[in-house]
């Protein structure tokens, strides 16, 4: 300490002119990712929190006058006639939906991911690529019209209702387009390949000499996948849930076109304020919203599945 | 090396001969992929290990030894044959339904366990009672001497002491059999020592008969207390490491383990158990027959280098001659590399004792004399 000290006031010009340049220089490498983070993240979201807090325009936009209406009735709706404020049920009951529609998009995706995966992560080598290719063909086509497909095979005179009137199973069609179940189909099938890339990815690198190591060891083929598959793929069910849950929470074509505008989850409430409802600063203050929604629901997952593993590295 | 496995024949529980068997192979084959792609591992094989035995597979990478192992695990299945173990037809139990456990080369332990919840899994899924397998958890980590690590995870310690655990992991459930698929292939030299103790100590306090593989002819001696030599799918000799050292019945055998001298011969006369052979040179000798073989047949004279010695050039004892070309001094031995008089070559190996040794130089000629009972023949 004491000599590098000395050593620094022994030439302090030419020390700290290096300095300067290796600070320079550091800035200079960081900028690409910076001006990405800046643009990209942090602008949008300061300008989204700065409108959070104004006042609507009367025909959209915002006025430059410093408000918290939008803040309150996020979650609060004040009366028309006396001013009194109460619980806003109808902001509740969307975050509601789509909090519990998002969990039960990612349990299903998981149940039906899992297997998925397993089967591609044991093919031989050479098939591995085919299967996976098949799992990621869905995103080649846009999302509407995927979602489009999905609403033929659901509507009354779909595929389903079509086959289960023709074998007499039911009289009359049975209605699953615009109701909650047929959101969820919707999303697990827009949503599993994020599902399915993820647990493929941790099983492939799964050992089964683990596998075999707990058959050896008494373990059948159910506490084989408990007590041994499951918890060595838990980074992919980790990962794969994240990636399908937020997309999930924030949802907005799939419940517009299956769900029918009546089912609204909170992307459809988000973009309803922005467009119909002109109330810039409500939209604004229900994103930020979505977005603590996801990062406190993050915090609590990975806290309570991950914990042990992160902080074994 | 031989000293260790005459002692434990004597303090054993039985005389080796009379134990019961543990486990016995009959006519096991295993044939891989079909067609013209098919690669047979395994060929009929067969063979019974006694109770309470250190049984050694050994064989070269590739023999089949491996696969045996598997096939008695229970991880492959037979392409025909039986497995009996204590008598029990197990052919067709899957893995978790045979009373036998395994210690895998690359150990296979659970990393997102710690080091007592791996030893306990097998009790765990057989659903002993927490008490008795926390009580064997804490005996097995005395055992294997682990007990200041019980709650590390398997990253946190190193190769040897991973490899304790992974023995302690497969004796908790005490197994009737213990398999061990080269173990110690990962450790180096001196831990690799070690544990070949450990092991013989931990097979010795346990009573349970191991099924030990591996391609290292040395360890092989050192351990056992009988050893099956394999080669491309089959056994090739069952015996003391004793009997394989000293009377290989198969020049494989004689080659894998340890050095041998070979000499091309032609057996001429056969008494009981003896014969006389014509080496290449023209000189006839005395030889054990390995297995019964017709006059005139083609062999070879198997000389172990220990069990020769340099005479001077010309002495009467000298059974074959030559010039020395290469003289390797490696402490407690010398090996003297000898060109013989048709031109093969022999190794002669000699004690150094205390005491003035005689000085030799490359390219002095000598002769070459044998202790009695040195020369062998073998199939060629």
């Amino acid at each position: 300490m004491t000599a590098a000290a000395e050593h620094g006031t022994g030439q302090p010009l030419a020390a700290e002119a290096g300095r300067r340049a290796e600070v320079r220089a550091r800035w200079l490498l960081s900028a690409p990712a910076l001006l990405v983070i800046v643009c990209g993240a942090v602008g949008p979201l300061a300008v989204m929190g700065v409108y959070s807090f104004l006042a609507p325009g009367p025909y959209g936009d915002v006025v430059w006058r410093f408000s918290t209406d939008a803040w309150v009735s996020v979650l609060l709706e004040r009366d028309i006639f006396d001013g009194t404020l109460s619980l806003a049920d109808a902001h509740l009951s969307i975050f509601w939906r789509s909090t519990w529609l998002a969990l039960a998009t990612t349990v299903l995706a998981l149940l039906l991911g899992f297997p998925t995966a397993y089967f591609i992560a044991t093919r031989p080598a050479r098939t591995r690529d085919l299967w996976l290719l098949l799992v990621t063909i869905p995103f080649w086509t846009n999302l509407l019209i995927r979602t489009f497909a999905v609403l033929q095979i659901i509507r009354n005179e779909g595929v389903v209702n079509s086959l289960l009137l023709a074998t007499g199973l039911v009289e009359r069609p049975v209605q699953i387009l615009f109701t909650d179940a047929a959101i969820l189909t919707g999303m697990v099938y827009v949503y599993l390949p994020l599902m399915v890339l993820p647990l493929y990815a941790s099983l492939e690198r799964l050992d089964f000499r683990m596998v075999e190591a707990g058959y050896d060891l008494y373990a059948r083929p159910r506490d084989v996948l408990l007590c041994v598959i499951l918890p060595l793929a838990k980074p992919g069910i980790v990962a794969g849930s994240i990636l399908v849950f937020i997309p999930a929470l924030g949802a907005y074509v799939t419940p517009t076109i299956l769900g029918g505008g009546k089912n609204m989850m909170l992307g459809n409430l988000i973009e309803l304020q922005f467009g119909q409802g002109r109330n810039w600063p409500l939209g604004a203050s229900l994103a930020i919203s979505l977005m603590a929604l996801v990062t406190a629901a993050l915090l609590v997952y990975v806290r309570s599945t991950g914990g042990r593993e992160a902080a074994h590295g | 090396m031989a000293h260790g496995s005459s002692l434990r024949a004597i303090d054993g529980p039985l005389p080796a001969a009379t134990r019961p068997t543990a486990i016995e192979i009959a006519g096991v084959s295993k044939t891989f992929g079909a067609g013209a792609g098919a690669f047979r591992a395994l060929a009929d094989v067969s063979v019974s290990v006694r109770s309470n035995e250190f049984f050694t597979l050994l064989g070269p990478s590739g023999c089949g030894k491996t696969t045996l192992l598997r096939l008695i695990a229970g991880f492959e299945a037979p392409s025909a044959g039986r497995i009996r173990l204590d008598g029990d037809d197990i052919t067709a139990k899957p893995p978790f339904e045979r009373p036998v456990n395994t210690v895998f080369q690359s150990y296979a332990l659970f990393p997102h366990l710690t080091v007592a919840e791996n030893i306990g899994f097998g009790l765990r899924m057989l659903r002993r009672p927490k008490a008795e397998v926390a009580a064997t958890v804490v005996e097995m980590l005395r055992l294997v001497r682990m007990e200041a690590l019980a709650d590390r995870r398997i990253s946190q310690i190193s190769g040897g002491q991973q490899q304790r655990v992974a023995l302690a992991r497969a004796l908790a459930p005490r197994p009737k059999v213990l398999l061990l698929d080269e173990p110690l292939s990962a450790l180096d030299l001196k831990l690799r020592k070690e544990m070949q103790t450990e092991l013989k100590r931990l097979q010795h306090e346990t009573g349970i008969t191991f099924l030990f593989v591996t391609h290292d002819q040395e360890e092989a001696l050192a351990m056992s207390d009988r050893i099956a030599v394999m080669a491309e799918g089959r056994i090739l000799q069952v015996g003391t490491p004793r009997e394989i050292y000293h009377a290989p019945t198969d020049r494989f055998v004689a080659d894998f383990i340890g050095e041998a001298n070979m000499l091309p011969a032609v057996v001429l006369d056969r008494g009981t158990g003896g014969a006389e052979v014509r080496l290449a040179g023209g000189r006839t000798i005395a030889a054990a027959l390995a297995r019964p073989m017709a006059r005139d047949s083609e062999a070879v004279v198997m000389i172990r280098p220990e069990h020769a010695r340099l005479v001077a050039h010309g002495d009467e004892r000298a059974v074959l001659s030559g010039r020395i070309e290469d003289i390797v001094y490696v402490g407690s031995d010398t090996h003297h590399h000898v060109i013989l008089d048709d031109g093969s070559r022999f190794v002669v190996r000699e004690q150094n004792r205390g005491g003035p040794a005689p000085l030799r130089a490359p390219g002095e000629p000598v002769g070459i004399a044998l202790d009695p009972g040195a020369a062998r023949v073998l199939p060629r």
